[in-house]
């Protein structure tokens, strides 16, 4: 049992999870359908803006999280790679984390997941360039400011209030749907208990309809996370990196 | 250009004009400052004191408080559900927005002045659970005419400074509330 | 005094300055204080701060999927499947979690309008009195049969109602349409239903218990059918029985996104999928051994293979693995049946099922339905074109379906509305249809609304799914139930219903004395309750394999219309036939080419080098019906004489983010039907024309491109 130095904070404190993480997802591709289900599930949670056609183009776009495919060989035997949702992978040793001049990308060291603070973000940038999966993306407008995109005076009304609506100048990323962890935590707190396994979800995993993404504790050995972990077919993506990622894909397949 | 700028800054002319700059960036800013101090106008100028005095826990008309996120605010019925018992509710002039409210089925719109802003998410279910009461936040509702004549700023300091007091020697309660992810999300 | 201006007060000056800036321009919050409206009486069961969940039923497509509307102080926030409702078990698609974005859209039509059919939003608000009294004299003037109503596939309550009216009047009962059921053809699915087993029925193919899935151009991972409920099955069949994964094999000319999850895709010329399955169904008996099945008697695997253009090692492989897998199935859909073969084809994969599968049912009746009530075909659509333009109708009521974009423009529907004297529009959203027309009337949106929907596949059990408003109604809106009752009523007919609710309760009243449904009540309004609570009404119903009459099947060839190339037009998979109008959608990249806000044409990349055109060149579609232009994306999965345009973008009006924003391959479809009716649109070919012009896509990928061209080297 490693002891944890509560003064190893931002890039040291990396090292301190190293052994295990708390939140952590399953992503099994051969369970994939590429139906973008998620991708909208969490744009609708998460409030994140659109960009429109032309900022999408120049590759503005703000999705938390994206489907992945890659092409191999030519017709007729062509073939198209498993579809692979990428989101944050809220990396144990995050390369956005020590970059970050204003500690704005932290290591949460209750949650063990990666959070920006959106009010300390200064926007330089550096954690999209230093991400490796990139999966950061950055608010060049305000996209979500009615006075500047007027359809935001009716639909800001969908806003999810647990969730800061971000502004221009800021970088924002997938959060492991920490609103909904702070939720379920401090329900089962008020009822004096611990939150069980499959009690809550993020967003991308309720609404997905093959049940190819599942998230979980993985510091809980019975959990369905952990338990699919163990099978051992799992990968971590540029885990090469040491970037100890807290998401699982699975292979399985041909 | 520039020297020619200051000389002619430091000619009696310039004198004036400098002297009604600084009075103009001054007065501005003392402005913007009295604006962002003021109260808002409010439907019906709450008198938070005389409620208090006759005994109404904060509770009962922010009942959200041990609930949740959000403490609320009283919708007229609730108003009403006390009010229409009083005489002096037919007549008060102060209470005439409220009669109307009832009369013509139009809410309240309150402001809320205990704020914080978009960015953080404030949950005052464990702080009430933690065994804070209204008044270490929200000074001494029963003394104060109106909630934002509260002498306490709500900045993050002040967060903080109360966290670390209530967590000091225990690592595990250190590590929640000195989190950056419990209240900026 | 100094008479200098120290450099340290220059900066303690700018300080004041900068200071005052950040004040005014706000370091923060624009304006310090928010106003809040609070309710006027708390509804039961809500909590200042907490979420309040309403049970309802998704309305973007026909499928009937339930979802769980997350809401807090009256503002929906969120939808979440409903884990209670059979069809989708708590999961929703992409189309389903933007409803949100419909009901908060800034073009919803907000009041009752005297529209004049002005093209244009120039049409004058009206209250709802009069609209009322406008509906109540339509109903008076005219004949009966001077009267028409044209539905969309959702929702059923407001369908029944209709009919129950038209029914009371004399009129003729209401036809119904959408782009989507044109696509999943299902008429021919019926058609060819009623042919080998005696019932016009959908089917319903068990994916969950099968273990080797071949599909002839079903995309029904998509939006065929009943997608949510088709990728569970997917998913149970991959993650297997004794976890052993299913494989999954998918024929079709261009890769869909349901073809790029197969273990293995084939290409295969468009209309020879009938004359695969039965060559396929041969080889399967062989290996099997016993009777060969009279289905595959006569047909010639090997003249099968080459006219279809498919190795024929590769089918002895899918042979093989459907010959020893414990369950097969096999799947028909999408373009397949859009051929003037299609209900043939369709024969021929049923009759694939009859002989090996145990996973292949007819799907069960909705609760209180006699046979399936299947939406109009295209021919039938074409036949009501046909009555409206010879002005017998005078009056026309369109609810739910914007046939002036979702019928293909060859059946002629805008010129014949002109023949119409009265046109009134139901639209929630000034889509083409209500533009056209004279009044628009605009329902409540499906989370503000009553109503109930029948699920006819997905799920094994008989299911009713329940409508109730999350919201209460965003803009000056109407039930439009509410309304033609209120109509009826000031025109004089005998009609029971004080109102839509009083009409559903009339409609559940059949299933209260029902035994062993999802649950039970004693009386009427106990029972609406527990239908609001669980989001509808269901019945677990024994599926049972149908027997077939054991008769030779054909594959006749496909008529094709002269041209160069074969047409795919696909269902997009992401937009759905009325998704366009929610910005989320349309930045939600298509799965297998992330193209974002717009439409584009596959086209194979060595055909594409033939006819000299690159990414994002404009090219102009020429069929025999129409042409339209739009940016090349370089498929590398689709065959070299095939192109495919995705439906789902072209629209002229419908809202800020739908209007002038791609094109409409209806434009391109003739007017030719198969056997059931269904429009052969498959049958379509067409030329490509090169335009000089440059249109750049928006993908979500690099832009470096499939293989790494844009790198300016080979990869």
């Amino acid at each position: 049992m490693t002891t944890i130095d509560l003064n190893m904070v931002g890039a040291k404190g990396a090292l301190v999870e190293a052994a295990e993480g708390k939140w952590g997802m399953v992503i099994d591709q051969d369970l994939c359908t590429g139906c973008q289900a998620c991708v909208t599930a969490c744009a609708m949670e998460n409030n994140i803006a659109f960009v429109g056609e032309e900022d999408a183009g120049y590759g503005r776009s703000m999705h938390w999280i994206r489907i992945e495919r890659f092409w191999e060989g030519h017709y007729p035997h062509v073939k198209m790679t498993h579809y692979q949702p990428m989101l944050c992978q809220q990396c144990g040793k995050a390369p956005c984390e020590p970059v970050c001049p204003a500690f704005a990308t932290v290591h949460s060291q209750s949650e063990q997941v990666n959070v920006q603070v959106y009010n300390r973000c200064v926007g330089t940038r550096y954690c999209g360039n230093n991400c490796p999966y990139q999966v950061r993306s950055f608010n060049w407008f305000d996209y979500n400011d009615e006075r500047i995109n007027k359809a935001i005076a009716t639909l800001k009304h969908q806003f999810n209030p647990d969730v800061t609506v971000r502004r221009r100048g800021i970088m924002e990323k997938c959060s492991f749907c920490i609103q909904r962890i702070h939720k379920a935590q401090d329900k089962a707190k008020s009822e004096g208990r611990e939150v069980a396994d499959g009690e809550f979800t993020t967003a991308c995993a309720q609404a997905c309809p093959a049940d190819a993404i599942v998230f979980g504790r993985v510091d809980n050995p019975e959990s369905l996370v952990s338990q699919l972990m163990a099978e051992g077919h799992g990968v971590q993506h540029l885990s090469e990196l040491g970037t100890l990622p807290r998401v699982t894909y699975l292979v399985g397949g041909q | 250009m520039i020297q020619k700028v200051f000389k002619w800054l430091m000619s009696p002319l310039g004198r004036v004009a400098l002297v009604i700059a600084a009075l103009a960036i001054v007065s501005v800013a003392m402005w913007g400052i009295a604006y962002v101090q003021s109260p808002p106008a409010q439907p019906i100028d709450f008198p938070h004191q005389r409620h208090a005095a006759n005994q109404v826990q904060c509770l009962y008309c922010h009942p959200g408080a041990n609930r949740g996120a959000s403490s609320g605010l009283p919708t007229p019925s609730k108003c009403w559900g006390c009010h229409q018992q009083l005489s002096i509710t037919q007549t008060s002039k102060l209470l005439g927005p409220l009669r109307d409210a009832i009369a013509n089925g139009t809410p309240l719109q309150w402001v809320p002045v205990a704020q914080v802003p978009d960015f953080v998410q404030y949950n005052h279910r464990p702080h009430l659970a933690a065994g804070l009461s209204c008044e270490n936040c929200h000074g001494d509702v029963a003394s104060l005419l109106h909630a934002y004549e509260n002498p306490q700023v709500m900045n993050m300091g002040w967060c903080l400074a109360c966290h670390r007091e209530k967590s000091a020697g225990n690592p595990e309660l250190e590590k929640k509330l000195l989190d950056c992810a419990t209240c900026h999300y | 005094m100094t008479q200098k201006i120290s450099r340290r007060d220059f900066l303690k000056l700018a300080g004041v300055g900068a200071a005052t800036t950040a004040v005014l321009t706000g370091c923060g919050p624009a304006a310090k204080f928010v106003t809040r409206q609070p309710y006027l009486k708390m509804p039961e069961y809500t909590y200042n701060g907490e979420s309040t969940y309403y049970a309802t039923t998704c309305r973007e497509c026909a499928a009937a999927c339930g979802l769980v509307v997350r809401t807090m102080q009256g503002r929906a926030i969120k939808v979440e499947g409903n884990k209670a409702n059979p069809v989708n078990l708590g999961k929703t698609c992409a189309r389903g979690q933007t409803t949100l974005q419909g009901l908060y859209n800034p073009d919803r039509v907000t009041a009752p309008t005297k529209q004049g059919r002005a093209k244009d939003l120039s049409g004058s608000a009206m209250n709802w009195d009069d609209a009322v009294a406008t509906v109540s004299d339509i109903l008076k003037k005219y004949k009966a049969s001077e009267i028409a109503f044209l539905m969309g596939t959702a929702p059923d309550h407001l369908f029944d109602l209709a009919t129950d009216l038209t029914g009371a009047m004399g009129a003729s009962a209401p036809v119904r349409y959408g782009a989507l059921s044109m696509f999943e053809g299902r008429a021919t699915l019926a058609q060819a239903a009623q042919e080998m087993f005696g019932q016009p029925a959908l089917p319903f193919f068990d994916l969950a218990s099968a273990d080797v899935v071949v599909s002839f151009g079903a995309n029904f991972l998509e939006t065929w059918v009943s997608p949510v409920a088709y990728t569970r099955g997917y998913s149970k069949l991959r993650k297997g029985h004794d976890r052993r994964r299913g494989l999954f094999f998918q024929f079709e000319a261009r890769m869909s996104q349901t073809g790029s999850v197969a273990d293995e895709w084939i290409a295969l010329r468009p209309g020879t999928e009938g004359l695969v399955a039965l060559a396929l169904g041969k080889l399967v008996a062989e290996a099997r051994g016993g009777s060969m099945p009279k289905a595959f008697a006569s047909v010639n695997v090997n003249e099968a293979a080459e006219k279809a253009g498919v190795e024929l090692e590769a089918l002895h492989v899918i042979a093989e693995e459907f010959a020893k897998a414990n369950a097969p199935l096999a799947i028909v859909g999408g373009p397949a049946l859009a051929h003037s073969n299609g209900v043939e084809t369709t024969k021929a994969v049923y009759a694939l099922n009859a002989a090996f599968s145990s996973s292949f049912f007819l799907s069960p009746l909705a609760p209180g339905e006699d046979v399936y009530h299947r939406p109009a075909s295209a021919q039938e659509m074409s036949e009501f074109v046909k009555k409206l333009e010879s002005g017998a109708v005078k009056a026309l009521f369109i609810h739910g379906v914007n046939p002036a974009f979702e019928l293909p423009k060859s059946l002629g529907f805008e010129a014949a509305l002109k023949n119409v004297e009265t046109v009134i529009s139901f639209a929630t959203f000034p889509d083409e249809t209500a533009l056209l027309s004279d009044y628009i009337f605009p329902d409540h949106h499906a989370l503000e609304s009553f109503g109930y929907q029948r699920a006819y596949t997905g799920a094994n059990a008989s299911v009713l799914s329940g409508l109730q408003p999350a919201v209460t109604p965003f803009v000056d809106t109407k039930a439009t139930a509410d309304v033609l009752l209120a109509a009826a009523a000031q025109a004089g007919f005998p009609f029971p219903y004080a109102d839509e609710f009083a009409f559903i309760q009339g409609k559940l009243q059949q299933f209260v004395p029902i035994a062993g449904g999802s649950f039970a009540a004693p009386e009427i309004n106990a029972f609406t309750a527990f239908f609001q609570q669980f989001g509808g009404w269901w019945k677990q119903a024994d599926l049972v394999a149908p027997t077939a009459s054991n008769g030779a099947v054909n594959a006749p060839e496909a008529e094709f219309e002269e041209g160069e190339f074969f047409l795919i037009p696909f269902v997009s998979p992401t937009l759905g036939e009325a998704g366009a109008n929610k910005p989320w959608l349309q930045e939600t990249a298509d799965p297998t080419t992330t193209v974002m806000w717009n439409t584009w044409v596959e086209i194979n990349p060595e055909t594409a080098h033939e006819l000299g055109v690159e990414n994002d060149d404009v090219v102009k579609i020429v069929s025999a019906a129409g042409e339209v232009e739009a940016s090349v994306y370089l498929y590398p999965a689709i065959r070299p004489d095939v192109i495919a345009i995705p439906f789902g973008q072209g629209h002229t009006a419908y809202g800020q983010f739908a209007a002038g924003r791609g094109v409409n391959p209806a434009d391109l479809f003739g007017a030719k039907f198969n056997a059931a009716g269904d429009l052969a649109y498959a049958g379509v070919k067409v030329r490509v024309e090169k335009t000089g012009k440059k249109q750049y896509l928006s993908r979500l990928e690099s832009k470096i491109g499939v293989y790494g061209e844009g790198l300016g080297e080979e990869h």
